[in-house]
């Protein structure tokens, strides 16, 4: 799956808004990056339609830093 | 088709702030097609503008975010009613044509994403088949 870490990263500062070469990919979006819950799922809803798969709700808690959203996308993407 | 009283069941809205009138379609979690009757008697054609009545896009949205929640409530009944709060995330909407007393407004609306906690939808309104605003948008329901 070449590019997903930076197709990722990409698409999560653009909903954050932040430069994607600032988002450290351990940092955790709610207490370090200022995300909050609609962003959450934005950012889900937008890895589901770039990649055209469909991420259950239940994964939804998973997504809070950039390396674990990157986990749950590839957990999908085949 | 849902009447107003129907509409009222499920939405928290009421007078002078329901920009809702009747529910055309529901597809439960799929689509909603709702109207909204445009008169010259709305109050806020007073003032938007003397003279040269314009709906502002502002409730156009309001009317989208309305139907929204008929599409929410539709989706699962069990984690909506209109006792919850709803609350709007993001708006992204274009306005492609002005909407005018007398007009019908035809709102479409469909999901991107939808779950317990909120949603994120496509939003199309119209008016005798040509568009007059459409976008997306994102709400939490609390």
């Amino acid at each position: 799956m070449p590019g997903v870490e930076e197709d990722i990263r990409n698409l999560v500062a653009t909903i954050i808004e932040k430069d994607p070469n600032e988002i450290n990919p351990d940092a955790n979006f709610f207490k370090d990056l200022g995300v909050d819950s609609m962003m959450a799922l934005e950012i889900l809803a937008a890895i589901e339609k770039k990649y055209k798969i469909s991420i259950p709700e239940e994964k939804l808690a998973q997504l809070t830093t950039l390396n674990q959203t990157i986990a749950v996308a590839k957990e999908f993407i085949k | 088709m849902l009447n107003i009283e129907e509409i009222q069941n499920i939405l928290p809205q009421r007078y002078p702030f329901l920009m809702i009138d009747r529910i055309l379609e529901l597809e439960e979690g799929k689509k909603v097609v709702a109207v909204k009757n445009v008169s010259i008697n709305e109050d806020f054609f007073g003032g938007h503008f003397p003279g040269n009545p314009v709906m502002p896009g502002a409730l156009i949205i309001e009317a989208m975010a309305q139907a929204s929640i008929a599409l929410f409530y539709s989706a699962d009944k069990a984690v909506s009613d209109n006792k919850k709060l709803y609350l709007l995330g993001t708006v992204k909407v274009r306005f492609l044509n002005p909407v005018f007393p007398g007009d019908q407004l035809k709102i479409t609306i469909e999901p991107v994403k939808i779950i317990s906690t909120g949603a994120i939808v496509n939003a199309l309104a119209e008016v005798n088949s040509k568009e007059v605003a459409r976008g997306e948008l994102s709400f939490s329901v609390k």
